[in-house]
């Protein structure tokens, strides 16, 4: 007999499992993104090396970690930004509650901190319109599903599928033909980034030295949502931020082509205060044609637990790019199922440390510890090593598996794991 | 008995898919190698290490290293690259410095390539080679279970398009199949399904591989394990 939380998340492994559909188009994301990111490591041989400078610039950055923050934080105060440093889910919230206040029209590129945080809930609970913009995540929370991938959210959703969401949207039929279906969410969103209160992105890399963050993105969306609105809130984990430019630099370099496989992405938007101006009379006004406000929130939960322990360390480490999700052989099988609200085996991780362990339980069960993120990953992360380790944490908790139960009596018994 | 080498046979060659361990012996005796088995072989560990149940891993390899070490062998091949990691790679953290060296069945029949390769009869098959994790990814024996294949006159080795250190998990590690088995047998059929097209046979070097794979069923290919495939060709003629 499974315990509930083996139970439950069996289930909803098996309805991933059994859907063909997405299944499917899983499949086809994994083949295209494979291909991709072979033209483009093959295409920059650069980067074998600048992902090695990385992984050391991360293992520094988390090293110093809270003064990297905190010389982030004053910088982005000097040139008239706030900076909030969140403890964890609920002083985030309480943060975000007291800037967007009520009423506000609420435009969004994507976040998965702010996934961490249950935003959107907690934005519209307060009577305000959210919109994603992100295309993939628009896609997803029109049809009130669960995102599956970090980067590609709506990577099991078929275009058939999206024509019959965006049709209801704008009350007409659309067509499932991919070009029309951009199209419309263009239409759709154009006037909310222009109409928006307030604009919400994440942050890929923070560079302390200057305060400055760097939004990557490829469908320009992530530029009008900090650009338009008069106020741009910026949230991102503490363990994003390193020392310089330079560190950010390579950062930016080594993220898309893992990420996606392209070489670049579209738009790598650098943002380091408010919009302003001081043309008339050399008086510096704050709010020219971008934001008159920039707030910046620093989020902790669960990080600097994640620190404290040096085989979780090395977690903080992640640039999120997503790779090892479509290399995984179990991602491929259980999609947006494997993990909570992060994916995969480091997800597995970051779920355990930002949503509760007790989230991260049965998807450690269904780890083979293959190692193969660890070989995809641009910074070598040994995710293997971390999920076994959390399953020792997790099983002082309560957290073992019938199955391995019985295993291990059966072993410390008999000398094989087979019973009988 | 000192000097001697030890077979360790291990849980799943030992129990599961005792033709792995059957047609190992053969090979070993063929081949004039002096070895031992042990009757009351017991656990290497690996499975608890995977399941986060490091404390009673520590308990049973602590176990199996005194009594390895209480019969003086010297040396232990084993067919499972699982058994082959824990004792060879993590023994060391778990109990200390142990007196014998660990190989995998692949890297000691290597060693003896010459004197099978007088024996071993042609046969006309094409076939691939799939890579196990632990012995693959984990440990970076990749060249000597491919040296081994290539042995046999007439056989077609091809590769998987994902190989080596790129190699597919066959979906059974870290208790997988214990706990969710039909995870194991899904993540098995893509492997599968992924293989070069024509292949008559997908070798492994794996017990738990082989027997995940062959659970799949149903499937029009064959799965062996590499010394059975090396002790087929010693019979054909
Ligand atoms: S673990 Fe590595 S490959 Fe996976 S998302 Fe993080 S940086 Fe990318």
């Amino acid at each position: 007999m499974d315990p509930a939380w083996l139970k439950s998340k069996r289930k909803e492994f098996k309805s991933w499992m059994t859907d063909e559909d997405r299944r499917m188009g899983l499949d086809r994301a994994i083949t295209a993104y494979r291909a991709a990111r072979e033209y483009a490591l093959a295409t920059l041989p650069e980067l074998e090396q600048i992902r090695k400078e990385v992984r050391k610039i991360k293992e520094r950055s988390i090293e110093s970690m809270q003064d990297l923050v905190k010389g982030a934080m004053e910088n982005i105060e000097l040139v008239h930004g706030h900076a909030y440093l969140a403890k964890d889910a609920k002083g985030a919230r309480r943060i975000f509650s007291k800037l967007v206040g009520e009423d506000k029209l609420v435009v969004k590129s994507k976040s998965l901190v702010s996934d961490e945080i249950l935003l959107n809930e907690l934005l519209e609970e307060q009577g305000n319109r959210v919109y994603e913009t992100d295309l993939g995540e628009f896609i997803i929370q029109l049809r009130k599903e669960k995102p599956t991938h970090l980067l590609n959210p709506a990577v099991h959703v078929p275009k058939e599928e999206v024509a019959k969401t965006f049709s209801k949207l704008v009350g007409r039929r659309v067509g499932a033909d991919i070009p029309t279906l951009v199209g419309v969410a263009r239409e759709f969103l154009r006037d909310k980034f222009c109409t928006a209160d307030v604009g919400i992105t994440g942050a890929n890399v923070v560079a302390a030295n200057t305060g400055t963050l760097f939004v990557i993105e490829n469908e320009g969306n992530a530029r009008f949502v900090s650009n338009a609105p008069p106020v741009h809130i910026c949230v991102t984990g503490i363990d994003k931020v390193v020392p310089t430019l330079s560190d950010a630099f390579k950062v930016v370099q080594v993220l898309p082509p893992y990420a996606t496989g392209i070489l670049m992405s579209a738009y790598v938007s650098m943002i380091t205060s408010p919009s302003r101006t001081a043309d008339i009379e050399k008086t510096l006004v704050y709010g020219a044609h971008g934001p008159k406000e920039l707030h910046v929130i620093f989020m902790d939960n669960g990080r600097t637990e994640m620190f404290k322990d040096p085989v979780f360390r090395e977690a903080l480490y992640c640039l999120r790019c997503g790779g090892c999700m479509y290399e995984c052989p179990v991602y491929r099988v259980l999609g947006g199922s494997f993990g909570h609200n992060y994916f995969g085996g480091i997800g597995i991780i970051w779920s355990a440390f930002t949503a509760g362990e007790e989230n991260a339980a049965a998807a450690a069960d269904a780890c083979t510890k293959c190692a193969k993120c660890k070989e995809t990953c641009p910074v070598d992360i040994d995710v293997p090593k971390m999920v076994e380790h959390l399953k020792q944490r997790l099983i002082r908790k309560g957290y073992l598996a019938p199955k391995h139960e019985e295993i291990k009596k059966s072993i410390l018994k008999k000398g094989h794991p087979f019973g009988q | 008995m000192s000097g001697k080498i030890l077979y360790w046979r291990g849980c799943m060659s030992r129990l599961r898919t005792k033709s792995i361990a059957d047609a190992t012996e053969e090979l070993l005796r063929r081949l004039g190698i002096e070895y031992e088995t042990l009757d009351d072989e017991g656990c290497c560990g690996s499975v608890l290490l995977r399941t986060g149940q490091v404390e009673d891993a520590k308990t049973v390899a602590k176990r199996t290293a005194d009594h390895i070490k209480s019969k003086g062998y010297r040396e232990v091949v084993t067919s499972c690259p699982g058994c082959f990691r824990t004792m060879s790679s993590e023994y060391h953290v778990l109990v200390g410095d142990v007196p014998f060296r660990v190989r995998h069945i692949s890297q000691f029949l290597f060693d003896h390539s010459k004197e099978l390769k007088q024996h071993l009869k042609p046969i006309k098959v094409k076939v691939v080679y799939h890579d196990p994790c632990h012995l693959g990814r984990h440990m970076g024996v990749y060249k000597e279970p491919r040296e081994l294949v290539k042995l046999v006159p007439g056989v077609e080795l091809v590769e998987f398009k994902y190989n080596r250190g790129k190699s597919i998990c066959c979906g059974s590690g870290g208790g997988v199949h214990s706990v969710f088995p039909e995870i194991a047998l899904e993540v098995a059929k893509t492997v599968l399904n992924d293989r070069p097209e024509g292949v008559d046979i997908i070798i492994t070097s794996c017990p738990f591989c082989n027997y995940n794979f062959k659970e799949v069923g149903g499937s029009k290919v064959e799965v062996i394990d590499l010394p059975e495939f090396l002790l087929r060709a010693w019979r054909e003629s």
